[in-house]
């Protein structure tokens, strides 16, 4: 063995160069210091939205409950600091489409660790819809994945 | 344990732990494997942080993180150079005597810089680094005897340069 350095210290530099390029790349998730203010107007928001994706089942299509999950795996690309609430409004439009032809029935976000980030619970006439609503879901734009499985309340 | 903690939520606070952790020796590597090329030491510790987190998954705990990320290296170094893997029949050498002070070390880096490519990875991963054959063929996917004669062939070429 020789004894050349089994460690030696690069420049501090290089550690914030390695964190920003993973943070782009999805492969790591960014540290986020909200002023209380915000985090409290995020709550309001989050509640508002809330009220809409949680409502009662309406005049559902025929056909079985499926539940749609959406992943927030090392692909996906959380929404910049402070547009979490833009991602949910997006989300919520998109329940509501689904809504006003009677397939959709309830979603919410998880909280927790693990990459399942959130789900939508959807009703359609087989299989093939329910991976049609899947397929339509504007979650897909910021990476991760989507899985449906049948839900059998 | 550093890893378990950043495979729960992939936050930068637990990814910086394990970067301090590790990249110490990522970093000796590096400069090792570059002849002290400080630019491309820095780089190559990037591409291979990059990579590693893309393959988290194929990473078993039972290995040492820090053997399977030296491997990545490793693996990344040789992705970016032309390999050379040809099997030498050279005698077996003794290993290079200890160096005794900064100036024979920095002529050390510099003769470990000019091995081809193959026999530095070799080298610097058993004589510098510590790792057995076995565990550099399975870093390398090499077979054991290749790493054997990789060995020996950037001895021989050490003591030629060496003054």
């Amino acid at each position: 063995m020789t004894n050349l350095p089994r460690e030696m210290q690069p420049d501090s530099a290089l550690e914030e160069r390695v964190v920003s390029t993973l943070v782009a790349a999805g492969l790591v998730r960014r540290r986020r210091m909200w002023p209380a203010w915000v985090a409290a107007a995020a709550a309001v928001i989050v509640l508002a939205v809330g009220v809409t994706m949680f409502r009662p089942k309406q005049m559902l299509v025929q056909g079985k409950t499926y539940v749609v999950l959406l992943y927030e795996d090392s692909t996906y690309r959380p929404a910049p600091a402070g547009h979490d609430a833009e991602r949910v409004a997006v989300l919520s439009r998109w329940a509501d489409s689904l809504a006003t032809v009677g397939e959709f029935e309830r979603a919410g976000r998880l909280v927790g660790p693990g990459p399942l980030g959130g789900l939508f619970i959807v009703r359609a006439a087989d299989a093939a819809g329910a991976a049609r609503i899947a397929a339509s879901c504007p979650f897909r734009r910021w990476g991760g994945h989507i899985e449906v499985k049948r839900f059998d309340p | 344990m550093l890893i378990d903690r950043f495979l729960r939520g992939r936050g930068e606070d637990a990814f910086r732990a394990l970067y301090r952790a590790h990249t110490p020796a990522l970093y000796a590597l590096a400069m090792h494997l570059t002849g002290g090329d400080q630019s491309e030491a820095e780089d190559l510790v990037q591409e291979s942080w990059v990579r590693a987190l893309t393959a988290l998954r194929t990473f078993r705990a039972q290995s040492a993180l820090r053997s399977w990320l030296c491997g990545v290296l490793v693996n990344v170094r040789r992705g970016r150079m032309r390999t050379d893997w040809r099997i030498v029949d050279a005698p077996d050498v003794e290993p290079i005597v200890e160096t005794n002070s900064a100036e024979d070390a920095i002529d050390l880096e510099r003769a470990i810089g000019t091995l081809p490519e193959g026999a530095r990875d070799v080298y610097v991963l058993h004589d510098v680094h510590g790792y057995t054959h076995r565990e550099i063929a399975e870093l390398l996917g090499i077979v054991e005897g290749t790493s054997k004669s990789q060995l020996n062939r950037a001895r021989f070429l050490l003591r030629s340069a060496l003054p």
